[in-house]
């Protein structure tokens, strides 16, 4: 077996470019998940009549179907059904906040629900509104409960971006591929692509532990 | 002569509560005049921590009237925070804010409800807390103090909003033994002092120390209503003997 470096020196620019995509779709997904996420489950978790049911079949729906599926629906389907035609970029980002957003949603709902209910009762009794019982003591708790899932669905959010190359979006797996079909040489460029996704995931990692060891969960 | 238009800081009249359809609370009429120290007892599931929530409106009644200060609760202008911010509230668990120092917790009601500026909110929790003996501890989180000294900052929160009246539910039932002596003496000085209290707890030897009234509760009603000194001597009752027997 022999590994040839400079195929990897080659591809190099080209790879780039596709870690540079995946790093975008993944920021719009996870940054689109988040306000999708911090809403649903705000409404779950009160249970804000009516819209509770409509996030609850949306959050169904998501974790129900393989993200390949809602990938394809969105690019292809979607057109014909409502005569809007997204680009492979704008698809990508977009399926991924949905579907970010339905598992955040499920994260900050139970964070809420994991709060000591005395702790409510403690802050009503103080003579605090509803409002400012949030405000100030369930939602800075619940926030803090909300790390350490969010980095783990983030670094999900960032691996499924691959899956985006069924649609054609030049992101880091798209680029492996075709760079695999023009070299031929599929050790060497999954290899560095491989490295390149491990590169990202860690990163990410180490930035949610900095937030984490920044705010003490309790 | 100028009488003050309600004597009682408390009164509740056939005040009910039911969940689902158990009911918890039956016809409870109660007085409690400006002052006055009532100690409730009663067996588990009696409902005593059901009335004490029911008095500040964490649970809505089923049925009855609630008078709190002078406010009736349900009359146009008086929400339920109106009757909260009149009562203090001492939790069994103690419930502090984890997230926040002593100090903070005890500024958060002053800051919040009663619109202090921070400093005047500090100056309010520093003299609270060295009311307690704790202005050493300002800066601790809650889980850096001990149960008994959590407790004390949790009296000294629920002060700084100056209730007219405060709800003790067994603040002493989940202390070692050892730390029970700091919590009872700190609210032994609040009675002494003419605070208005009801206070839950199995602890004979405070009622007999400190309260006007004993109320034995059973099954949702007050069974008893009557000076300690009298009632243990002279148990009004068999059921109430025998509840005797078992704390004691
Ligand atoms: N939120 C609730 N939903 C349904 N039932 C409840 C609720 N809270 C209390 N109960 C019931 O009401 C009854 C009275 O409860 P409560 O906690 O007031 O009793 P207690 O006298 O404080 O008892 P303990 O000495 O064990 O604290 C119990 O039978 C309890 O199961
Ligand atoms: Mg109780």
């Amino acid at each position: 077996m022999d590994f040839r470096w400079e195929v990897v020196w080659i591809a190099m620019p080209q790879m780039i470019q596709g870690a540079q995509m995946t790093m975008q779709i993944t920021l719009l997904g996870i940054g689109g998940g988040l306000v999708i996420g911090t809403l649903c489950g705000l409404i779950m978790a009160f249970r804000i009549p009516v819209i509770n049911w409509l996030v609850f079949v949306y959050v169904s729906v998501i974790r129900g179907t393989p993200i390949v599926v809602q990938a394809m629906f969105i690019y292809f389907a979607l057109p014909l059904a409502i005569d809007v035609t997204l680009s492979g970029f704008a698809a990508a980002s977009l399926c991924l906040a949905l579907n970010a957003g339905a598992y955040i949603t499920e994260i900050v709902r139970g964070a809420v629900l994991s709060i000591d209910k005395g702790l409510t009762d403690a802050g009503l009794a103080l003579g605090l509104s509803y409002p400012q019982v949030i405000a100030s003591i369930v939602g800075p708790l619940a926030f803090r409960r909300t790390i350490p899932p969010l980095g783990n669905q983030f670094i999900i959010s960032l691996k499924d971006s691959a899956l985006f190359l069924v649609i054609g979006v030049a992101e880091l797996a798209q680029r492996g591929e075709q760079l695999t079909a023009q070299t031929g040489r599929a050790l060497e460029i999954w290899t560095a692509v491989a490295v390149f996704y491990l590169i990202m995931t860690f990163t990410l990692a180490m930035i949610m532990r900095l937030i984490e060891r920044r705010m003490t969960i309790l | 002569m100028n009488r003050p238009a309600t004597p009682y800081l408390i009164r509740c009249s056939k005040l009910g509560k039911r969940f689902g359809d158990t009911p918890v609370l039956e016809d409870i009429d109660l007085s409690v005049a400006a002052g006055e120290v009532v100690v409730i007892v009663g067996p588990s599931g009696s409902g005593k921590s059901t009335l004490l929530r029911c008095l500040n409106v964490l649970e809505p009644l089923s049925t009855g009237t609630l008078e709190v200060d002078g406010k009736t609760l349900g009359a146009r202008g008086t929400s339920a925070r109106a009757i909260r911010r009149e009562t203090g509230m001492v939790f069994q668990q103690f419930n502090l804010f984890p997230h926040m120092t002593a100090r903070e917790n005890v500024m958060l009601g002053p800051r919040k409800v009663r619109g202090q500026s921070a400093k005047k909110a500090r100056a309010t929790a520093d003299r609270l807390l060295e009311r307690v003996g704790l202005l050493d501890w300002a800066e601790h989180l809650p889980r850096e103090l001990s149960g008994g000294q959590q407790q004390r900052v949790a009296i000294a929160r629920a002060l700084a909003v100056n209730p007219k009246v405060m709800l003790f539910d067994e603040p002493t039932s989940a202390l070692d033994p050892e730390l029970r002596g700091e919590v009872l003496q700190v609210m032994q000085d609040l009675a002494a002092e003419g605070m208005t209290m009801l206070i839950v707890t199995h602890e004979m030897r405070f009622a007999e120390a400190a309260a006007h009234r004993l109320i034995f509760m059973d099954h949702g009603r007050i069974v008893h209503d009557g000076r300690p000194e009298a009632m243990f001597a002279n148990p009004p009752s068999e059921r109430f003997r025998e509840f005797l027997g078992h704390v004691k």
